[in-house]
């Protein structure tokens, strides 16, 4: 063998074996002397953007505390493969990461499951006011308060201005009226479709249709009692049945995502779209096709009811087995605080989960449309909060996307899906 | 078949396993803007800007690194352990070789997402866990049924008298297996590494679950950490997928070879 | 039977070691898994509780167990189907001599290398209603994905694109380990490229794609990452396997009671096809 490969091989083989072996002092570690570091480990998913802003924030978080240090291990971002990980590493008891982030949907299973700390203390009631009462609401756990918000989302529209303003209308306040504004410029403009929106089987299929049950009068649950069979869900459910067949929406609808219905709207082939407020700045971009046309708007009512938007976003919550939790506390404080949430709000485009900060001149001055997206956050409303969440949402996934693709009546799917969330919350 | 007629099927076969390959390429060589409109079918100008964002700001080396120790020790030890299992099996008369087969070949009939969390309470036990170690056990114990059966497949076919005449030449039985049998199951060897290595390359769930850092981290993990919360990335994750898929198809073309060199090797001595 | 062993043959000895790999990573995980079927036990309601064959007899009145079972027996039958027929074909041209071999060995393996989740946003692209490249090459306005009818067959044309070079790599090895002499001989008898294919490379074949159908069947029956990605399971659980029911009673909901029962299901009808496919072709392997 030639000295050259051999030396290639042993570096090679160094690595591997510094790889193989697991950390040295991995777990129980927690008897450290008392000025020792301490060092958090903090999960989230990616942060799309610059990595740089979120190291930032964490050496100025460290610079405050000078014996805590803070690894940040980051998720793929898609929800499902965080919530995977997170099963499977809570219910073993690992004690490997301390704080972390949650989608809005998991916190009273997670609650539920023991999982995390009880932050109630760790939110002052003063402040609490900050927060969009939504984003509280998805937090509470039987009275008591277990993760701190970070960001928010909501579901709004997104209008073309240009075509809208063509064809003389002001942006649609009910769904009919998005409705016959859609039919009528699809009509005249070949190729163009109406209103898009993410009618895949799965959690964003929920989050548009809760809109539109809402935004009826509707809901699933009222008092802890399932509510499916309404003549408002009827009605809403029967408009939702009804977009690809009138043509107000592509059949294309049903297999779309957030991105998907995106690239659609922002190659300027559709009029409307349902998303979140992360596209508002893509479609801003230099080079964009939309740039400068694109209105948000609060999504439509039916006559008689008012707007809603399904609340989304993440919270920073404590792993109840965690090793340092009053580090963690003071970590989830100040990634909580208003600055970091401005310095979030301005290097990755996260709405903040406090209010006052939709104020800001700086960060009105860089994203204009944080004013119209705070009253949006104001009406909006969170998923029914149960620690069985993911169960009905098993159930309200199929039965809509039956009735979205045209092979079940509103009636029928309402009806199926009552009976089996009221089996699923009897059994609880 | 006529010779004509083998080009044209040659042709077809590229053109189906490379068609979606290509579309890939294409993808990645999009401008950002142009990534989802059709027609035009080719970019109006072509863009290395997926493959620099691509490249920057992921430690690739380190994950390509990961990927290949995990994939080729898993795979080494599929093959080494699966061959001394086939060779018992087949030339060594063992008894109940037909259960031995069926019980090897049951313990792949469970779906993966349903032993992963029981599979994460034993590589935690033994202290693995975010270690390539755990990978390697894990995509070694996947590959061994496959190892198994197909290794025995292949000695089965060569003649027992083989085995025996090392023997009364005095080899013990592990080099009989070493230097007369191995030689001659090259091509099977070669077809299940190769088939393995790959599995274990393109793995996601396990290596989502056991590893946390870069230290540990493979390949389809990596790629799966691109989008953000709702953004995808298309044409970055079009770049990063090609480029990690190149030293795979470096070494399917270099391993090739072997299928049919240890066939040449066989042919002489048997 | 029983033959005499000759003196110093240990077959443990070779034995030892991959049974003790398997039985450090598989034995632990599927008691675990049969145990768990047996108890009422969610994550989030406390204890496990014994339960007999509680979660077995809710099965049976699953209606989306049973759709599941209907989708993933079709998906398996078909794919695979294809994929054998489909890799014996490429095999056997990629075993003739034309030049390029060693290059055409390799592409056919590309889809293979791709890792399955990369695979499927790829093809979910090439499926969009809108921007496809495949509607937009057939000229067609198909929603391939969110159609009831085609979501599956295009979760299945994906699958036997990637999984077609397994089985063609194995039975190429097959296929180049026939002693070349035996075409020889029979063409030298007269014989034609039927009958050497009926009569040498066939039965020579047929336990490598019995072991190729074994293992095809396994994978395709356990199917995941693909339709998951691909579909979901929608529209309205048409596209819903075995495995991606499990995972989200299993993980989504955190019933591992009863997710653990499906992933014994799904054990048991692979065991029992497996089964069939050995009584059928029995003389040929053990």
């Amino acid at each position: 063998m030639r000295p050259a490969k051999r030396k290639t091989l042993r570096r090679l083989g160094a690595a591997a074996a510094a790889a193989l072996l697991p950390g040295a002092c991995r777990d129980p570690a927690p008897r450290a002397p008392r000025n020792a570091t301490r060092t958090l480990v903090f999960k989230h998913s990616k942060l799309f953007g610059n990595p740089r802003a979120l190291a930032a924030l964490i050496a100025e978080f460290e610079a405050r505390q000078p014996r805590v240090r803070v690894r940040t291990e980051a998720l793929p971002s898609a929800s499902d493969e965080q919530h995977l990980f997170y099963v499977i590493n809570l219910r073993a008891g690992a004690r490997d990461f301390d704080v972390l982030a949650l989608d809005v949907i998991w916190i009273a299973e997670f609650a539920r499951a023991g999982w995390i700390a009880d932050l109630t203390e760790l939110m002052p009631p003063a402040e609490r006011g900050d927060y969009f009462p939504a984003a509280l609401a998805a937090a509470r756990y039987r009275g008591r308060l277990y993760a701190v918000p970070w960001f928010v989302d909501a579901g709004l529209l997104y209008y073309r201005k240009d075509l809208l303003a063509e064809y003389g209308v002001a942006p649609p306040r009910t769904w009919d009226e998005l409705a016959r504004i859609a039919l009528h410029l699809r009509a005249r403009t070949p190729g163009l479709h109406g209103f898009v929106w993410q009618g895949k089987q799965y959690e964003g299929l929920v989050c548009n249709v809760l809109e539109y049950l809402w935004s009826a009068g509707g809901d699933v649950l009222r008092g802890g009692r399932v509510v499916l069979e309404s003549a408002e869900n009827r009605r809403a459910l029967a408009f939702v049945h009804a977009l690809v067949p009138r043509g107000i929406s592509p059949e294309l609808v049903t297999t779309a995502t957030e991105e998907g219905s995106r690239h659609i709207f922002g190659s300027g082939r559709a009029v409307f779209l349902r998303n979140w407020p992360y596209a508002a700045t893509l479609f801003e971009r230099p080079g964009a096709r939309v740039r400068g046309k694109v209105g948000i708007a609060p999504l439509p009512y039916f006559p008689g009811h008012a707007s809603a938007a399904t609340l989304g976003g993440w919270h920073l919550g404590i792993n109840r087995r965690a090793r340092y939790p009053e580090e963690a506390a003071a970590f989830v404080r100040f990634m909580t605080s208003p600055e970091a949430q401005r310095a979030l709000a301005r290097e990755y485009g996260l709405n903040p989960a406090r209010r006052p900060l939709y104020a800001d001149p700086e960060l009105l001055a860089a994203q204009p449309h944080l004013e119209a997206l705070r009253r949006i956050l104001d009406a909006a409303r969170p998923r029914p909060v149960t620690p069985r969440y993911a169960q009905l949402s098993q159930v309200l996934q199929g039965e809509f996307s039956a009735v979205v693709t045209g092979i079940r009546e509103p009636e029928a799917a309402l009806g199926a899906a009552q009976r089996e969330i009221e089996r699923i919350l009897g059994s609880a | 078949m006529t010779r004509s007629g083998r080009y044209v099927g040659v042709l077809l076969v590229a053109l189906y396993c490379l068609a979606p390959l290509a579309w890939q390429l294409l993808t990645s060589l999009r401008p950002a803007g142009e990534l989802t409109t059709l027609p035009p079918l080719l970019p109006t100008r072509f863009t290395l800007e997926h493959y620099v964002s691509a490249l920057t700001g992921h430690p690739f080396a380190r994950m390509l690194l990961n990927s290949f120790i995990a994939a080729g020790a898993a795979t080494a030890v599929a093959l080494a352990f699966g061959s001394a299992a086939a060779f018992a099996l087949t030339k060594m008369r063992a008894r109940r070789v037909g259960l031995l087969l069926a019980i090897v070949l049951a313990t792949s009939m469970f779906p993966p997402i349903a032993t992963v969390s029981p599979l994460y309470l034993v590589i935690n036990a033994l202290g693995l866990r975010d270690s390539l170690a755990a990978l390697i056990l894990t995509y070694a114990s996947f590959a061994l049924p496959l190892a198994i059966w197909v290794l025995a497949n292949f000695l089965r076919q060569l003649p027992d008298e083989l085995y025996a005449a090392a023997r009364v030449d005095g080899c013990t039985p592990l080099q009989a297996f070493w230097r007369v049998v191995l030689p001659l199951a090259m091509p099977g060897l070669t077809a299940t590494g190769l088939l393995v290595f790959i599995v274990a390359w393109n793995e996601f769930l396990y290596a989502l679950t056991f590893t946390a850092t870069e230290r540990s981290r493979t390949v389809p993990v990596a790629i799966a950490l691109f989008p953000g919360l709702h953004e995808i990335p298309w044409g970055e994750i079009a770049a990063a997928s090609l480029v990690v898929t190149l030293p795979v198809l470096v070494l399917v073309l270099r391993f090739q070879r072997r299928i049919v060199a240890g066939l040449t090797a066989g042919a002489v001595k048997g | 039977m029983k033959r005499l062993r000759p003196l110093g043959e240990r077959p443990a000895v070779f034995l030892a070691p991959a049974v003790a790999v398997l039985a450090l990573v598989t034995l632990f995980p599927i008691l675990y898994v049969l145990w768990l079927s047996l108890q009422r036990y969610s994550l989030i309601g406390g204890a496990p509780e014994y339960a007999a064959l509680d979660n077995y007899v809710r099965l049976l009145g699953d209606a989306r167990f049973w759709n599941a079972l209907g989708n993933t027996l079709y998906f398996t039958a078909v794919s695979v189907a294809l994929e054998v027929a489909l890799g014996l074909g490429i095999a056997l041209l990629l075993a003739q001599a034309f030049a390029g071999r060693g290059a055409m060995r390799a592409i056919v393996l590309l889809p293979w290398a791709i890792p399955t989740v990369v695979a499927a946003r790829m093809w979910e692209w090439m499926y969009n209603g809108d921007f496809g490249v495949i509607n937009y090459l057939l000229g067609t306005a198909i929603n391939w994905l969110g159609n009831p009818y085609w979501a599956i067959h295009a979760a299945i044309a994906m699958d036997v694109w990637k999984a077609t070079p397994f089985v063609a790599l194995l039975l190429l090895a097959g296929r180049l380990a026939i002693p070349p002499d035996l075409y020889q001989a029979a063409r030298l008898d007269g014989a034609g490229p039927w009958r050497l294919f009926r009569h040498i490379t066939w039965p020579l074949l047929r336990p490598l794609l019995l072991i190729v159908l074994i293992f095809r069947t396994i994978d395709a029956f356990r199917v995941f990452d693909a339709i998951y990605v691909l579909t979901g399971g929608g529209p309205a659980n048409t596209t819903e396997t075995l495995s991606i029911y499990a995972y989200k009673v299993l993980f989504q909901t955190l019933e591992f009671g009863y997710g653990s029962a499906l992933a014994v299901v799904v054990f048991v009808c692979i065991a029992a096809i497996t089964a069939v496919y050995v009584r059928l072709l029995q003389r040929t392997v053990l």
